[in-house]
């Protein structure tokens, strides 16, 4: 996969002259080592945070859904808002693992495997809000369809939210088993550091992996499965989140361009999760040899572009808005951007199309301390996004008289910020048991992108013009 | 090996000579026989620049996207691509010529052009600020001048770099600062050139996936017809350095984009059909009553057979294979053009061509008897065979154009950073 050859004006993705020894030693010491003090206030912080949000879904179900904000006109705002908003970043970590891996891109090494967790807690927590929203959270059950004493009593078939139901736990699913296949040599590599207890549970974890050829074959192949499994998977998931709202018949939601424009904004919301995460994690884990600047900069140009085409999308709709000659939908539109929500419009706008654009300034995407905010921004914006559609849309229907306004109460606030906790203490508990970085893919690499081998600091530069490195050439 | 400048065989130049006939003869026979509006004579013109001309565009989207995202795979045959975007310059000319006659009033292809309905039509009116005689000829033919003026600067960049490339790679840099600013330029006039050459044949109907709809659907063609071309130039003995590697990965383009097509027509039709608006189904209705071969031959030629055949791995790296599909969805997708711009221009032509007190013609048969449905004309509800050697003369211009400014350089960019990546390239 990895070609020998490199060509000249490619830039370095392993800094620091690593030895095989040295990348085993730096990505599994972080679960060996007692934590650090940031880490144990930090840890503290989020399960705070988390066992905050379990009280407001104890008491959302104790007291009943009457404890939302939601009224007659708006049945539904916050928690689709964050469903969707979850969901969406979720989709950063199979693109990572999936697409970038068919497209051969040697920078996904460094960021994939703290990606995919991040897939995996982001749907959970993305999951919480349908199943609480129903109210009555004991039947919950009825989302499936199961043979049952019920008499004709099925979830409806033709609705696009039982389809999320599929579509969710089969990217849950497959998410899941591709995220734990490329840990699988991995935990052997810290079994093999390990002893005692420890080493049996890793032994466990890791299947028995012995690293031999066979399974090494056998591991690349099913991992190349896996990608073209997820590939569709990663497409179909927020389709199908856009249908819950397309195969309506309510202006500025029932429209064709929908699904590709939804799947655009969750990547772009998952990337952006994903520098979140990956400058605080280069930081505290001190992997900023691995997390190169590289990596930083390749991630906010996927940044920029799914934010210019997520651009594209909305000027769309607004110009067939105003095209269509259809005055609801035209209203709507109007309305989004001057009615009483005009705020979440422009905080929109504002985070999500405006601000990337600063990305075209390679200083600025090169620069941590940026990304760092840009990343928390284009959070802030695609949660806006989602709450325009939504609220903004309800607050006018059709009939003037039921025009309402929503406004979250402290119990909503309470359970989004809750799974925020969730969120980081699961992703806390990942790097601490599992290498954030994929250490057989950062060595599978390491000739191709080491800065011994590419790069103004090389001192290994002939071997790459002789084309002799066809020790991690895989036809 | 790879600085040879090609030399076609004169018998090779004498078959695109008689395909460019053939076509020419198809134009002309169409004319003769068309009604008093030129019906016929219109929407093939209509149809074949707005196709060819996409494709065109496709190509410099494409070799942008490569650059921009540090593709190294594709170096050796890039210039391929840089020119069949040369295509612009044919496609200027050609819209330019339905844009005058947008202008003067020498055809009906768009409903909104005409003067009374304009003033008439609540709808029609209502869409005057973007729908209107000038906005279709400059800002139409503007998109495409500013579209060839990329295309240019990234050829003029790769032809310098040839004797004047060093390690300093200026112009590398060069061509991916054109590059990346074409992305979001191409990315927002690609879809309004599709709204007003287009989906304004349907002037009430409207859908915002319909832009990147076609546009997809003329990239899949793009990468067909590289696939053809590539295996001809390398059948007459040119670009050894392009492999089954190589070919593979186009394959793989060809494949995945076939899929991407489908998906955006599935959402596209989807929504429609489960919002279940009139104003929104009319525009399937019609396809699917009047048109039922091409609406469902669409997805079968499109999707069914190019996602069976391409599913196995060896498809995609052998001639046989990749020839058959790759004319397959090239034409699937001149089909899927025919039955985007036919309905609506035909029903256009129906109504206007009341005014004009036209006599019954196939235009206006094929327009009236509709709801019966099933009633095949040759050239209107089906490609007849004049439409077939208008396509073939259609095509001989593509690639005569394409070999034409691919003779003029270099095959391969020669001090191209990434060329060596290139010759090395394994899947």
């Amino acid at each position: 996969m990895s070609g020998g050859v490199v060509a000249p004006v490619r830039r370095p993705l392993i800094e620091g002259h690593k030895t095989y020894h040295q990348i085993t030693e730096d990505l599994c010491s972080p679960t060996e080592k007692a934590p650090s003090k940031a880490w144990i206030i930090a840890f503290i912080i989020s399960v705070s945070v988390l066992a905050f949000g379990l009280f407001c879904i104890f008491w959302t179900i104790w007291m009943g859904i009457g404890t939302w904000g939601s009224n007659r006109t708006i049945g539904w705002a916050y928690d689709i808002t964050n469903f969707v908003w979850w969901i969406g970043i979720g989709h950063a970590g199979t693109l990572i693992s999936a697409i970038l891996l068919l497209f051969r891109q040697r920078w996904r090494t460094g960021v994939n495997r703290a990606a995919e967790a991040m897939t995996i807690f982001a749907v959970i927590c993305a999951a919480l809000f349908p199943a609480i929203h129903v109210g009555r959270i004991w039947v919950v059950f009825y989302f499936f369809p199961y043979p049952n004493t019920r008499g004709s009593i099925w979830p409806n078939f033709n609705s696009p939210l039982l389809w999320d139901v599929f579509a969710i736990s089969t990217y849950f699913s497959v998410s899941l088993l591709f995220w734990y296949t490329g840990l699988v040599p991995d935990f052997a590599s810290i079994r093999n550091r390990a002893s005692g207890l420890r080493k049996k549970i890793y032994n466990s974890l890791s299947f028995g992996w012995t690293g031999s050829a066979k399974h090494w074959q056998r591991w690349e192949s099913l991992s190349l499965v896996l990608a073209g499994l997820s590939t569709p998977l990663v497409l179909s998931v927020h389709t199908i989140v856009s249908f819950d709202f397309a195969t309506s018949v309510i202006p500025g939601w029932h429209t064709t361009i929908f699904p590709p424009y939804f799947v655009a904004g969750a990547i772009f919301s998952g990337f952006a999760m994903v520098q979140t995460l990956m400058v605080m994690t280069r930081k505290i884990l001190k992997l900023q040899e691995y997390i190169t600047i590289e990596h930083i900069e390749s991630m906010n140009k996927v940044i920029l572009v799914t934010g210019t085409i997520v651009g594209v999308a909305y000027l769309t709709e607004l110009f067939i808005a105003w095209y269509s000659g259809y005055v609801y939908e035209q209203f709507a539109f109007f309305n989004r951007a001057t009615g009483i929500y005009w705020w979440s419009y422009f905080g929109m706008m504002t985070c999500n199309v405006i601000s990337p654009q600063i990305f075209w300034v390679k200083k600025l995407r090169r620069s941590v301390f940026v990304t760092f905010f840009m990343s928390i921004f284009v959070n802030i914006g695609m949660w806006f996004e989602r709450f325009v559609i939504i609220a903004t849309t309800l607050a006018r229907d059709y009939l003037p008289s039921s025009w309402s306004y929503y406004r979250p109460t402290w119990v909503e606030i309470g359970i989004f910020i809750g799974t925020i906790g969730l969120f980081f203490t699961f992703y806390m508990i990942f790097t601490r048991v599992a290498p954030v970085v994929a250490i057989a893919e950062i060595k599978h690499i390491l000739k191709v992108g080491g800065d011994q081998y590419i790069g103004e600091n090389a001192t290994h530069k002939n071997q790459h013009d002789t084309h002799s490195l066809s020790s991690t050439n895989h036809h | 090996m790879n600085s040879e400048h090609i030399q076609l065989p004169n018998k090779d130049k004498i078959i695109l000579s008689i395909l460019g006939i053939i076509g020419l003869i198809s134009l002309l026979y169409i004319g003769a026989n068309d009604d008093l509006g030129h019906t016929r004579l219109w929407t093939n013109l209509l149809h074949n620049s707005v196709y060819f001309t996409l494709v065109a565009l496709m190509a410099i989207f494409f070799l942008c996207v490569n650059v921009t995202a540090y593709a190294g795979w594709d170096v050796v045959f890039r210039r391929v691509w840089g020119s069949m975007s040369y295509f612009l310059i044919v496609g200027l000319l050609l819209m330019g010529i339905i844009a005058l006659g947008v202008y003067f009033g020498w055809h009906n292809l768009y409903h909104w052009a005409d003067q009374h309905t304009a003033e008439t039509d609540t709808i029609i009116k209502g869409k005057s600020g973007f729908l209107n005689k000038n906005f279709y000829t400059i800002g139409g033919l503007g998109f495409i001048v500013l579209w060839f003026f990329f295309a240019k600067k990234m050829r003029d960049y790769t032809i310098a770099e040839d004797d004047h490339g060093d390690g300093r790679w200026a112009h590398y840099k060069s061509m991916k600062f054109y590059a990346a600013l074409f992305l979001p330029i191409a990315g927002f006039t690609s879809a309004a050139a599709v709204w007003l050459w287009i989906m304004s044949v349907d002037p009430h109907w409207y859908s915002t996936m319909f832009a990147w709809y076609a546009t997809a659907s003329c990239f899949v063609s793009m990468i067909a017809l590289t696939i053809l071309i590539l295996i001809y130039l390398k059948s007459r003995g040119y670009y050894h350095g392009v492999t089954s590697e190589h070919f593979h990965d186009l394959g793989k383009y060809m494949f995945a984009f076939t899929i991407f097509w489908t998906y955006l027509w599935f959402d596209q039709y989807m929504l429609i059909w489960y919002g279940n608006i009139g104003e929104e189904t009319i525009y399937f209705q019609t396809r699917i009553q009047e048109y039922p071969i091409l609406f469902y031959g669409n997805l079968v030629i499109n999707f069914v057979l190019p996602f069976l055949i391409l599913m196995r791995n060896d498809t995609k790296r052998k001639y046989g294979t990749l020839i058959i599909v790759g004319i397959l969805v090239f034409v699937g997708h001149w089909i899927d053009l025919f039955q985007m711009i036919k309905p609506g221009t035909l029903h256009t032509a129906m109504e206007l061509g009341d005014h004009a007190s036209a006599a019954a013609t196939h235009g206006h048969e094929a327009g009236t008897h509709g709801a019966h449905g099933h009633e095949f004309k040759m050239g209107f509800t089906i490609p007849g065979i004049p439409e077939i050697g208008l396509m073939l003369g259609f095509v001989a211009l593509f690639v005569a154009t394409t070999l034409h400014f691919l003779s003029k350089a270099s095959l391969t960019p020669k001090q191209d950073p990434f060329l060596q990546e290139s010759l090395h390239h394994h899947v």
